[in-house]
């Protein structure tokens, strides 16, 4: 597993080197009922050979010159109890697939999460939300389906194709070349098909997902287009998507109309008759194994014909189980550090020489130097993508710096305890994530067992305890029911009052909330300024009263800082501040 | 109730009556009538192959049970078998490829036409109804309907193959034929029963599967703010519960749904065990002969199969044919903006008067009552107001995106109702309080709105803007990708290139709503250079947020209930001590120089 932030040990080991090897180590742990499943699928594809045998046994007897009655009926009775017998192995095997398949996504859905507990916050920032949701839903729910129906029709369809040759051999053993010739074509065949339909079905889904995002984009912004009067072009570029994917279904279509087994089975019918009849003619086997033959080789139907559509959903599972596997297996940089130092924080934060960048090519900051005071107000400006947010986020180490060093209180964070750290700075974002649970829940989350009055006083301090008592019903009511939605400004201070609870010695605050109106920004301006009372804060805004008044001012641009010092010093030295707080 | 029950529907949703619907499905059809024509053929043909191998057996067996034949029969029987199978392959060959075709080309018109319609459709419209369930009638509504096509060809295949197979079993023995058919009826039953029951288990499970896909996502997006906190443990707790209560509804509904084969095949293996003793009974009795005896064992899956398919076939078919109805819905919902003529003429001066205009949205609601409001040639007006005052509606019914009911609104002293719609569009730039942008670089947002305009013509305009440096600000200028609906770039360069794209365009009329979001400082005087150029240049109506905005109008509107109550310059009306004067201290004091030199203190 290598070093985590957090682990609690998965139920069992598994083995995660490849896919495969890692869905059979799953399997493994539940082999019991796994076994069930394999088991009802050899009773059941055993027991489908038993009425070919009868009916040969009842011709025979039809054609003896002295029919029996009884022969008839202890056929019927054979027939009726065999397939009964077959049913309940069938459902035995359908059902102990469901229950693998569905326990399977049940665990590799916990180990899943479990691994993305223990990633680090870098991981996560840089890992998009939706994503990680689409692969723990839609990829683990294919893996479900990779057992049931996938394996389950595969393994249940590929026992069938051995019953015919056991029947051949009883009969005669030259029969055996029918069916022999067509389970190694058909095998062939079917890898060979799978291999020419791949790049097709990823066509057609990838032009799919191109006309699709591009349709919904043209609908939403629909406004947009008919301003510009641009509806003619729009649907000229629909046609031309729409045609690619057109393209791409009909040459699916086409390999599919080409599926080689189904000719192969027609073969193996024609010429596996004329040989039993051959055999027949020579007086080497009665009319009645010609029957039996006949029946045993109409078996192969089933696989030939459920393979089109089971084998391509085992392949979208493996697929699948590699992208859960990608995630899964991505180092972590950063670890818990449990030996680290660990004692209240005073809040100095000094950052010299840093630079640091996410991948080899980019630098997102470079040559960062700069001492703040424990209690400062540390207000950090400047345009999108300039560095402000991976600033902030060097000092709560949500990330290690590439080189240089972050230190509070004059030891470098790498040698902090990293549960001391996070505990003791409280990151609030720009995009505020509210769990839907009761307000008090939500504000509680930092400190669970909090009382009511404690929250309600943190709620006070962040300026939200008055609109949260104008909601129907105050502090107990759940977000997003009966359409409770919050404004950015509200959220913002119910994460304020997070804050205030857990009481942290640093605080780092994403300030670019707009208030649309002048009340609004005045509740806002006195919640961030009692959170910042007695606690180093860094806030990246917009707000030029946040900036007029902070004691430190950061401006960064492309990945330095290009002016530091407090607003008087800013408002003679740099022109470009200058312009900010001048009328146009 | 109808064919959409169950689904949710839509205001603009009708029926048709079930005449209508199939001919309106069939002018669709109708270009590919000739490949349906060969389809069907093959269809026929392929079930009625598919019911002779049987009898070709059962009278090699009987040629059999009469004595060792001549060999050349064997062959000839077992040539026509391979021949016959041959022949079902082939068809199958030519149904597939055919039915793949007709499918996609059939799909394609549909949604094209969909989409062409609600890009054509008016805004008005658009309000109302979600994209999201715009685009689901366009893509998986089409679907839907498409797999109603496969659906019907592979029932009426199985239709023709159980059809010719009763023919051949009532020829060979009609008692033992309908004693075979007695059993018919067993099926359908468990089917329908069976149906229902999976129908309400699904439908639970659906809803459950709902339920815990958003407690799992809920889990997935809280696991940041979990680890700020040192909660993983809590949030690890929540999502087991979820996911154990998944793993419940999902065991639940796959013990139900995997049942089904293994009873049908129980009901089936009675059905053979029945016609193995009776049948043979029959040939003892000398009613049929051994073959024919064969020839109903070997029967029995190709008429049952059928029935099963054909039972299961009717909920599909209500499922494609409420797909239809709702795509058509969609294709012929009317319009509410209609022009009166075509007038295009070269120039736009860019005068805009309102006289005695009278406008009600859809439900009823008046926003403008006798409103007159006279704009000239080249004026900048900011129209200010509380929520609701009829802001947005003014801007709106200038870019003609919605009818209004009485009274006049005349472009350069003309009815713009007279004007054809998409040149006069041409000469509006509009940007939306959210800026639109599509997938793409910048430089194809900018020139969204001119195609033919040169990548130097955008450069040059955007040295216009303190010097380009604006640009920089992207990762690789002019060709950065900005994302689905410019996702990748920040709020303030959305503007920034909503506003290119107005320059670009060179509108003689500019129509703003403004953003509320907030912006970087350094931005906002960016965007501040860009508005100036384009006041500079044409007639324009801002609905303003922000302060600065509203300061470099010419003429300042208040706007309460749809009624002008004052107008002037900012400072006029400020002194005045008015509604404008409560405006400000709503809505603009806070954005004032002087508002920040006081708050912090």
């Amino acid at each position: 597993m290598g070093v985590s932030e957090f682990s609690i040990p998965f139920r069992y080991k598994t083995n995660k080197a490849n896919p495969v090897v890692w869905l059979l180590s799953h399997t493994l742990h539940h082999w019991a009922v796994f076994l069930a499943a394999l088991l009802g699928a050899v009773g059941n594809a055993a027991l489908a050979s038993i009425p070919a045998i009868q009916f040969g046994i009842v011709f025979t007897n039809l054609t003896s010159g002295a029919p029996d009655k009884n022969v008839f009926i202890q056929a019927a009775l054979v027939i009726t109890f065999s397939q009964v017998l077959r049913g309940l192995f069938q459902l035995m095997r359908n059902l102990a697939f469901e229950v693998t398949a569905q326990r399977i996504e049940r665990d590799v859905r916990d180990e899943f999460y479990i691994s993305l507990l223990g990633k680090s916050m870098t991981f996560h920032s840089l890992q998009s939300v939706g994503d990680l949701m689409a692969r723990a839903t839609n990829d683990i729910r294919e893996v479900n389906f990779l057992y049931s129906p996938g394996i389950n029709m595969v393994f249940g369809s590929i026992n069938f194709l051995f019953v015919p040759p056991i029947i051949a051999w009883q009969i005669h053993p030259a029969l055996l070349l029918t069916p022999l010739l067509f389970i190694l074509t058909y095998f062939i065949a079917v890898t060979a098909y799978l291999k020419k339909l791949r790049p097709i079905t990823d066509k057609v889904r990838s032009s799919f997902g191109l006309m699709n995002s591009r349709l919904a984009e043209a609908i939403d912004g629909v406004e947009t287009v008919k301003a510009a009067a641009q509806e003619e072009n729009e649907i000229a570029l629909f046609r031309r998507n729409i045609r690619a994917y057109r393209d791409a279904s009909v040459e699916q279509g086409d390999i599919e109309a080409r599926f080689l087994p189904l000719l192969l089975l027609a073969l193996a019918m024609g010429f596996g008759l004329l040989h039993a009849l051959v055999l027949f003619q020579q007086g080497t086997i009665p009319l009645g194994d010609v029957i039996k033959y006949f029946s045993a080789l109409a078996l192969l139907n089933f696989p030939t014909n459920s393979s089109i559509h089971s084998y391509s959903q085992i392949s979208l599972g493996v697929a699948s189980a590699r992208r859960l596997l990608s995630i899964m297996n991505t180092e972590n940089n950063l670890d818990k550090n449990d030996a680290g130092r660990a004692e209240p924080l005073r809040g100095e934060v000094r950052f010299t020489n840093l630079s640091f960048s996410y991948n080899t090519h980019n630098t997102a900051l470079q040559n960062i130097n700069f001492v703040v005071k424990p209690g400062q107000t540390v207000a950090i400006v400047g345009q999108t993508g300039s560095g402000k947010t991976t600033l902030v986020r060097l000092i709560n180490r949500t990330y290690d710096p590439s080189e240089g060093s972050v230190q509070i209180d004059g030891c470098d964070l790498r040698d902090w305890r990293l549960d001391t750290l996070r505990s003791q700075i409280s990151i609030i974002e720009q995009d505020i994530f509210l769990f839907s649970t009761s307000i008090a829940d939500n504000i509680a989350f930092s400190k669970p067992g909090a009382t009511r009055a404690e929250v309600e006083a943190a709620a006070r301090k962040a300026q939200a305890h008055a609109f949260i008592t104008a909601l129907p019903e105050a502090y107990d009511t759940i977000i997003g029911e009966r359409g409770v939605t919050l404004s950015g400004g509200q959220r913002q201070r119910i994460a304020l009052a997070r804050a205030f609870l857990t009481d942290p010695k640093i605080l780092i605050l994403d300030d670019s909330t707009s208030a649309i109106d002048s009340q609004t920004e005045d509740e806002i301006q006195r919640a961030i300024k009692a959170a910042s009372e007695g606690r180093t804060t860094f806030i990246i805004t917009h707000r030029l009263s946040q900036i007029r008044w902070a004691d430190l001012i950061i401006v960064m641009r492309r990945g330095t800082i290009s002016d530091i010092g407090t607003h008087t010093e800013l408002m003679q030295s740099s022109a470009s501040y200058r312009n900010i707080f001048t009328e146009s | 109730m109808g064919f959409s029950a169950g689904l949710a529907s839509e205001s603009y949703d009708r029926q048709y009556s079930n005449k209508t619907l199939l001919g309106r499905i069939w002018a669709y059809a109708k270009p590919e009538r000739k490949r349906i024509l060969v389809i069907l053929f093959a269809v026929l043909l392929h079930g009625g192959v598919g019911a002779l191998p049987p009898v070709i057996v059962a009278k090699v067996l009987d040629e059999g049970v009469a004595g060792i034949p001549d060999h050349q029969v064997f062959y000839l029987l077992a040539a026509v078998i391979i021949v016959l199978e041959l022949l079902g392959y082939l068809l199958y060959y030519i149904n597939h490829r055919l039915l793949a075709r007709v499918i996609a080309d059939i799909n394609r018109s549909l949604s094209t036409d969909a989409f062409a319609a609600s890009m054509r459709q008016d805004m008005a419209f658009h309000d109302v109804f979600s994209s999201g369930k715009i685009v689901s009638r366009i893509t998986t509504d089409t679907r839907d309907f498409s797999t109603l096509i496969t659906l019907t060809m592979d029932v009426a295949n199985n239709l023709v193959q159980s059809v010719v197979t009763s023919i051949i079993l009532l020829t060979a023995e009609w008692h033992l034929a309908l004693l075979f058919f007695l059993t018919v009826p067993a099926f359908i039953l468990f089917v329908s029963l069976y149906r229902n029951l999976a129908r309400r288990v699904s439908r639970q499970g659906m809803r459950a599967m709902a339920n815990v896909n958003a407690t799992i996502k809920e889990t997935i997006s809280g696991i940041a703010i979990a680890k700020n906190f040192r909660q993983e443990e809590r949030i690890y707790d929540e999502f087991k519960r979820s996911n154990i209560l998944s793993y419940r509804t999902n065991v639940k509904r796959g013990m139900v749904l995997s049942t089904v084969f293994p009873i049908t095949r129980m009901l089936g293996a009675l059905a053979t065990a029945m016609l193995v003793y009776f049948g043979a009974i029959s040939v003892t009795q000398g009613v049929i002969t051994a073959g024919a005896w064969y020839l109903f064992i070997l029967s029995t899956d190709r008429f049952l199969q059928p029935i099963l398919s054909i039972t299961s076939y009717w909920t599909q078919v209500q499922t494609g044919l409420s797909a239809a109805e709702r795509i058509l819905a969609l294709i012929d919902a009317e319009h509410t903006v209609i022009q009166t003529g075509g007038y295009n003429p070269e120039n736009y001066r860019g005068r805009i008067d309102f006289n005695h205009l009278t406008f009600r949205y859809a439900n009823g609601y008046t926003v403008l009552n006798d409103f007159s409001l006279h704009i000239r040639e080249g004026e900048n007006i900011a129209i200010v107001g509380h929520t609701g005052a009829g802001k947005t509606s003014i801007a709106r019914l200038i870019a003609r995106f919605y009818e209004f009911q009485s009274g006049e609104l005349l472009i350069d002293g003309k009815d713009i109702r007279s004007y054809d719609l998409h040149a006069l569009r041409q000469h509006m730039g509009l940007v939306t309080q959210v800026p639109f942008l599509f997938e793409g670089t910048v430089e194809e947002n900018i020139r969204f709105a001119r195609p033919e305009i040169t990548r130097e013509e955008i450069l040059a305009l955007a040295s216009q803007i303190g010097g380009g440096e604006w640009l920089d600000t992207f990762a690789n200028g002019l060709d950065t990708r900005v994302g689905e609906r410019g996702a990748q770039i920040s709020m303030g360069q959305r503007q920034l290139v909503a506003l290119m794209r107005v320059l670009a365009q060179n509108p003689s009329v500019f129509i703003l709503d403004e953003a509320t979001a907030s912006i970087d400082p350094f931005t906002e005087k960016q965007i501040q250079t860009a508005l100036n150029l384009i006041l500079n240049q044409s007639t324009s109506v801002l609905i303003a947020h922000r302060l600065s905005t509203v300061q470099s109008a010419d003429r300042i509107i208040v706007l309460r209930d749809g009624d002008i109550i004052e107008e002037g310059t900012h400072s006029q009306l400020l002194k005045q001590g008015g509604h404008y004067s409560e405006l400000y201290n709503t809505y603009f004091r806070h954005q004032s120089l002087d508002y920040a030199e006081h708050a912090g203190g």
